[in-house]
């Protein structure tokens, strides 16, 4: 089997889904839905479903239209997805706040909303600054009722969660993060799989301190492990991989036996999600240590210095677990 | 609504600076005439106005009170075109017409005297549709059962002229589980799928992307299907409004756009608002029909969605239409409203002439006296249907009153497909059972 890129991943996903859904949509703006891998071979969403199905070869740059719409499709009726680049998370979120995670409840459940955006996200890396270094909204849509979030960190979990959104009757927010999508990719299956909604995974087992990271904070986390199993700490790593519905359970399962919980979180400080993390977990496993470190509420800013500075980067949080190994 | 909520909102404006809205100035457009059952198609209008050289904001031609002035009954030219087109329908159908006319005037009556003056204890959000009847009912005629609407916050009388059931309207506004919703929505929320019926919204300007995406799935699968998103002129500043027809006219989506301009959002005048003279002219750049109508004329409203309806399934995309109207009532609620008088006088932003001049203009006794003088129908066959009707509302108000309370603990379910939201959100973790107090 070719080893395929994380974005061939999730273009595979929407095709699978297309070709099993002859009334799906897949709305976007100016990321042409095409992959290829190694081997040659090309996935051409446009050339495959038609322009009709696939926002008439790409859209103008309105992601109010391209979402309203798309939740326009599946008020009516059928599967819809939208694609949104990361400086557009605020102009998707309204449509969602106040229509797709609502439209069900308000009408007393007759509103179906097999919704889902595909929502690019930004990275706390130098150069952009601001707008394009944005990470952590997963916490805004989180945030609202009704709709559902997951934030995938390899190609293997992009795949299965995006069949998975996809496939939900309630709308979902699926988190696309660059940074993740570098480096060692596990192997993607070419049929069509599910990573259910709503189920965390230990990606290594551990006794003494629970370290959970999603979507880019994974990357730090990965970095940081050698050098925290040097200090003699085994840490259980999590992944939730959803952030909503969250599955509390693992996590609290974990914490139970660590006893210590450290979140690292690449959104800002104040009501980021690991806040929530923390929240969830000390109400049901009194009396454990708990601590986040996550983007301080300031923009990223645009040179390399600052910016490292400012990132929850692997010494820091080795630096976070070897302190909550004291006393 | 309570005589405190009055008191307030009529302050509120005050405050606001609506207060000296009431004056009636004369203006050069209103006299302007916009021909009832006329296309203006292609952008071209006939007659336009220049845009405001200063001032606060608005068109100076365009003043607080032309209302009053505009499409004076005697100045409004009788299209015979649109009265031939719409009385060459099915006499079955021209009756249908007038009944869910009736129903949709009646049952808004009926409701607004159960706020003002009744012992049922209403609450929540009411926005009445009386003296726009013409509109609903026009474009409904036009449409098919499978085509869609997306209705706005003044969504009565659209979910009655497609077919919705009074039953289940009325148990929803009081908010009982045998309801449209259940008892979750409430008058903005109605939602009636079976029926091509999107919902009303609560959100200003939300109609045209729900539509937009009904009519992109119609092209999906093939049908000819047809979108309908009805807007008010306030809606029509939403950045959406411009979104939505820009798109659909880039990729020949077919949604109608239906404007229903009744010269005010809430308690602000459009004079103040709209730099344009009509609603119709912000799109005027863009290549697609443009209907101005009578919108108190239901044969001028479905001559004019007929047309656009052939359009629009033929495949060349959008049609802009936009209706001259007028509502009875204040924006939400019953301000200067009373038990068995219609309209609602004393309100600070519009004269009471400008009301008692619309009312003249009543849409539904317009219609009957049209049908009566075309002879396409009798007097006593119109009588059968309004008393019909009005038994109808009665029954539809005594069913709500008889249907039980929504369970308080359903208000978790609903909120996805399957499933309640986690009860540890608000208890404990063992599943759903009622708290205890």
């Amino acid at each position: 089997m070719a080893k395929k890129t994380y974005n061939y991943a999730q273009i595979e996903a929407v095709a699978l889904e297309m070709r099993k859904n002859k009334d799906m949509v897949f709305f976007y703006e100016y990321e042409t839905p095409v992959a290829t891998l190694p081997t040659g071979e090309i996935l051409d969403l446009v050339k495959e479903f038609g322009s009709v199905r696939t926002s008439g070869g790409g859209w103008a740059i309105d992601e109010s239209w391209i979402v309203g719409a798309a939740i326009g499709v599946a008020t009516a009726g059928s599967i819809a997805i939208a694609r949104t680049p990361s400086m557009a998370t605020i102009y998707a979120i309204e449509y969602i706040y106040n229509q797709a995670g609502k439209l069900r409840s308000m009408t007393g459940g007759q509103a179906s909303m097999p919704f889902g955006l595909w929502q690019g996200g930004g990275s706390r890396t130098r150069g952009s600054a601001g707008q394009h270094t944005e990470v952590g909204q997963e916490a805004l849509y989180a945030n609202l009722p009704g709709v559902k979030v997951v934030v995938p960190s390899n190609a293997y979990d992009a795949k299965g969660l995006l069949i998975a959104a996809i496939r939900d009757p309630d709308p979902v927010i699926y988190y696309d993060y660059p940074e993740v999508k570098s480096g060692d990719q596990p192997d993607v299956p070419d049929d069509a799989y599910e990573v259910p909604l709503g189920k965390a995974v230990i990606r290594q087992p551990g006794k003494d301190l629970t370290l959970v990271a999603w979507a880019p904070a994974t990357v730090d986390v990965k970095r940081a492990l050698p050098d925290i199993a040097k200090a003699g700490i085994s840490a259980e790593v999590i992944d939730p991989r959803t952030l909503k519905p969250l599955d509390v359970d693992t996590l609290v399962a974990s914490v139970k036996k660590t006893r210590r919980l450290l979140v690292v979180d690449h959104g800002h400080y104040t009501n980021g999600f690991g806040s929530h993390v923390i929240a969830e977990v000390v109400q049901a496993v009194p009396g454990v240590k708990a601590k986040k470190i996550a983007f301080p509420d300031v923009p990223g800013p645009g040179a390399a210095g600052m910016m490292a500075w400012l990132r929850p980067d692997a010494p820091k949080i080795v630096d976070a677990a070897v302190q909550m190994m004291k006393g | 609504m309570s005589e405190h909520n009055r008191i307030d909102r009529r302050t509120l404006l005050k405050i606001m600076g609506s207060a000296g809205a009431t004056a009636v100035v004369s203006s050069a457009c209103g006299t302007a005439g916009a021909e009832s059952g006329a296309g203006l198609t292609g952008g071209k209008f006939d007659k336009t106005v220049a845009l405001a050289t200063g001032g606060p904001g608005g068109n100076q031609n365009w003043q607080p009170g032309d209302a009053v002035k505009f499409l004076p009954p005697q100045q409004i030219p009788t299209s015979s075109a649109a009265s031939d087109t719409m009385a060459a329908l099915p006499k079955e159908k021209l009756l249908d017409i007038f009944s869910k006319m009736n129903a949709s005037r009646k049952w808004e009556t009926a409701m607004k005297d159960l706020f003002v003056g009744g012992k049922d204890g209403l609450y929540g959000a009411f926005h009445t549709y009386v003296g726009e009847e013409a509109m609903a009912n026009g474009v409904m005629a036009a449409l098919n059962p499978d085509d869609f609407i997306a209705s706005t916050h003044r969504g009565h009388g659209h979910l009655i002229a497609k077919g919705g059931e009074l039953n289940r309207m009325s148990a929803e506004i009081f908010f009982k589980e045998t309801g449209y919703n259940k008892g979750y929505g409430g008058s903005m929320h109605i939602l009636d799928m079976s029926k091509g019926i999107m919902g009303a919204n609560g959100i200003v300007g939300a109609s045209y992307y729900l539509a937009a995406g009904a009519a992109i799935r119609g092209k999906v699968l093939g049908s000819t299907q047809v979108a309908v998103a009805f807007f008010g002129d306030g809606a029509a500043a939403s950045p959406y409004y411009f979104s939505a027809v820009r798109s659909c006219a880039n990729y020949k989506v077919p949604v109608i756009f239906v404007n229903e301009n009744n010269f005010q959002y809430m308690g602000v005048p459009m004079a103040k608002t709209a730099p344009t003279k009509y609603i119709s002219e912000y799109t005027k750049g863009l290549d697609l029909p443009h209907h101005l109508v009578d919108g108190n004329d239901v044969t001028a409203v479905f001559s004019a969605t007929k047309a656009a309806v052939e359009w629009a399934r033929s495949g060349k995309g959008p049609v802009v239409i936009e209706g001259i109207t007028y509502r009875w009532y204040d924006h939400a609620g019953f301000a200067g409203g009373r038990v068995g008088v219609d309209g609602a006088y004393g309100l600070p932003y519009r004269s009471d002439d400008e009301v008692k001049q619309w009312i003249s203009r009543d849409p539904v006794a317009r219609y009957k006296t049209w049908l009566l003088s075309k002879k396409l129908a009798s007097e006593g066959e119109l009588a059968k249907i309004e008393s019909d009707t009005q038994a109808a509302v009665e029954a539809s108000i005594a069913f709500a009153r008889q249907s039980k309370d929504p369970d308080p603990e359903t208000g978790v379910l609903n909120t996805h497909f399957s499933g309640a939201v986690a009860a540890t959100q608000f208890y404990n973790r063992s599943g759903l059972t009622r708290p205890t107090t």
